[in-house]
């Protein structure tokens, strides 16, 4: 992979606070143009990963280049180059979602009119009047986000996005964040919500107690972890108004004669009404790479 | 430093301010004080001011004594000797109904123009009137003949007072109370505007999304600064000319010196307070007992100060900075030639605000380490 193909490399990257180690030496890269998942339970050093990326803190040691600006000594650069939406919503809640956008826009010696097109593509244009203390947490988390998309960075840090959001709220979020992906913006967010991460990350990383466990693509993390099995449904022989189920469930190894025997009569005689395959869920990896839950 | 940022910045937190109606109540406070001193000053001052005149040519030095005197009853006549009569030679005791004595040669602006050093006549009843009236009075007089001639002095101007100038009155002399009164009730506004500023950035953790912008810490915190001092010297202003402390007499630019030393003083207490403490409910607490603080030196300066003497709570209030801000704007309102008796208080107030300076950037520099953390 050549360096201009990498968004984010961070080698060795440490952080300490005091005598509590926070990040324990990670190294991992994010190539551009690609959603990478930072996944782990809380106060597993997500947070201060994304602050020594983004330039908050320094490291402790190791180092870091962003959008190919080194962390400590291209600070001012760095800036220019990144946004953050961060795990908190905070926003000026007595200005109107315009207004926080436009200081936004001041700040960035941006045109004012870049606040509107900005909250046209999260779908706030409508609400643009409204004070911030009058939105939904699913209308902040946009806002976060179009703030942090205004001067049009290459790359994008979303802490825990889906924290406190209720499902529609959840799913209006990540569909602006796949839309910013299919432009061509990178996005590194951290999450615990393992579901979150799987239905938006191309590669993830497990973070537990500030160390990097496993760095693959979920699809690849879940066929390595996952049983190989096949979960089929059959039509039930038993009639549907006794009370019974309809239907009922099995599950067989695809690698074993007997089952593949049997799973071609059941195929014959026309009972098989759905088959799936029984790959582990990002979360049952995780268990199983950190020995601890995600959450 | 960025200057975009530090302007950016600033224009968010005025228009913020305006929106929020617990700090815009607080810019309210110096307005509506202002405004009761006005109301009492009006309710006390309905004394009048009986003028004996004689101006055959209509001089307009004669607007001079009517703007200088409150509720002012003019009498004309048609000779100076009615005017001499009326009050008698200097020094004499004489139970006038006048307060105030004016002859003024016909012709006045012109002989004054001409060089020719024309001669007003001032005569004073000690019995209404304090020295300090009379000096402002005089100086307001001769700041008239020079706007018309420049030859110094363009006019000789002879004062005559009958009856022994009365003990200082307190509330003969209470305008410039209120005017010092207004200046040091606004000054709360930037002690409580800068910590409330700078800590609702770091108590809605708004200043993270600060420090990922092109801003720095430094730009933060000057835009504060910048916010609370443009919004305090204004506030300041507008309380003293409310209360009439421009129109008073005595030096304006010293008084809008101390004003402005005054802004500095209030904004470098509150970023000393904004960068050691982290709630604004304390912010709030802190600006409570600040405006105890700056309005109290108000009782121990001028002539409230001349009645009590040398008490020893006039003393002790002279370890607060905020003394020095009262006593050289006392000064300022009341004398034209303040500028030697205020250079005391003018020292005091500057080593003041360099050691609170100081004191805030030691403690901002510990400050800085500590946004990252929040």
């Amino acid at each position: 992979m050549t360096s201009s193909e990498l968004m984010i490399e961070a080698r060795d990257l440490r952080r300490e606070f005091g005598n509590t180690v926070a990040v324990a030496g990670i190294s991992f890269q994010a190539r551009r143009g690609t959603i990478f998942g930072l996944l782990g339970p809380n106060g597993a050093g997500k947070t201060t990963t994304i602050r020594m990326l983004t330039g908050q803190i320094d490291p402790s040691g190791g180092s870091a280049t962003v959008a190919g600006c080194d962390v400590v000594k291209d600070r001012a650069q760095l800036k220019e180059r990144i946004g953050v939406v961060f795990e908190e919503q905070n926003l000026y809640e007595r200005l109107s979602a315009r207004l926080n956008l436009e200081f936004s826009c001041w700040l960035y010696g941006l045109p004012a009119s870049r606040a509107d097109e900005t909250l046209e593509l999260v779908h706030l244009r409508d609400r643009a009047k409204d004070p911030v203390r009058a939105y939904s947490n699913g209308m902040r988390q946009r806002l976060m986000i179009a703030r942090a998309l205004l001067h049009k960075p290459p790359l994008l840090f979303l802490d825990e996005p889906g924290r406190g959001l209720d499902p529609i709220s959840a799913r209006e979020v990540r569909a602006v964040i796949k839309q910013l992906s299919e432009e061509g913006t990178t996005i590194l967010l951290t999450t615990h919500l393992m579901e979150e991460a799987d239905l938006l990350c191309q590669q993830v990383a497990f973070i537990a107690n500030g160390k990097i466990v496993a760095n693959d693509t979920p699809r690849s993390l879940k066929l390595a972890h996952g049983q190989r099995a096949l979960s089929v449904t059959l039509a039930s022989d038993a009639q549907a108004h006794n009370g019974a189920e309809p239907f009922n469930e099995t599950t067989i190894n695809p690698d074993n004669p007997a089952d593949q025997q049997k799973l071609a009569q059941w195929m014959a005689q026309s009972k098989v009404l759905a088959i799936h395959s029984r790959e582990a869920t990002l979360e049952e990896v995780f268990i199983e790479v950190a020995g601890v839950r995600p959450s | 430093m960025h200057i975009r940022s530090i302007f950016a910045i600033a224009r968010k937190d005025a228009l913020d301010l305006v929106l929020n109606k617990s700090t815009l109540v607080m810019l309210m406070t110096p307005f509506l004080l202002a405004l009761l001193f006005l109301m009492i000053n009006l309710l006390l001052s309905n004394h009048t001011t009986n003028v004996l005149v004689y101006n055959p040519g209509k001089s307009g030095i004669e607007q001079v004594v009517d703007h200088e005197s409150s509720g002012i009853k003019v009498t004309y006549v048609n000779s100076p000797d009615q005017v001499t009569a009326a009050f008698g030679p200097n020094g004499s005791k004489k139970d006038s109904s006048y307060e105030l004595g004016l002859i003024v040669p016909a012709n006045f602006e012109a002989s004054l123009q001409a060089g020719q050093h024309p001669q007003v006549t001032l005569y004073i009843n000690g019995s209404n009137m304090s020295d300090e009236q009379s000096q402002l009075l005089i100086n307001a007089l001769n700041n008239y003949t020079r706007s018309v001639a420049n030859p110094q002095p363009p006019a000789t101007i002879i004062q005559t007072t009958i009856n022994p100038p009365s003990p200082v009155n307190p509330f003969q002399d209470i305008g410039q109370f209120y005017v010092v009164g207004a200046l040091l009730g606004s000054l709360v506004v930037g002690t409580s505007l800068v910590p409330h500023l700078l800590v609702e950035e770091k108590e809605k953790k708004t200043l993270r999304m600060l420090m990922v912008s092109p801003a720095s810490f430094a730009d933060v915190i000057v835009a504060k600064l910048l916010v609370g001092l443009v919004y305090q010297f204004l506030l300041a202003l507008v309380a003293i000319a409310i209360t009439g402390g421009f129109a008073i007499g005595g030096q304006v630019p010293l008084l809008l010196l101390f004003t402005l030393l005054g802004s500095l003083f209030s904004i470098s207490v509150g970023l000393l307070v904004g960068s050691s403490i982290n709630t604004t409910n304390a912010a709030g607490a802190f600006s409570g007992v600040m405006s105890f603080l700056y309005v109290l030196p108000l009782f121990f300066v001028g002539t409230i100060a001349q009645l009590l003497g040398a008490s020893p709570a006039t003393q002790i209030i002279k370890i607060l900075p905020t003394y020095y801000i009262a006593d050289g704007a006392s000064k300022a309102v009341t004398n034209a030639n303040a500028l030697p008796a205020t250079m005391l208080d003018i020292s005091v107030i500057i080593a003041v605000i360099l050691v609170l300076t100081l004191l805030s950037l030691w403690t901002l520099r510990r400050q800085a380490v500590v946004v990252s953390m929040i």
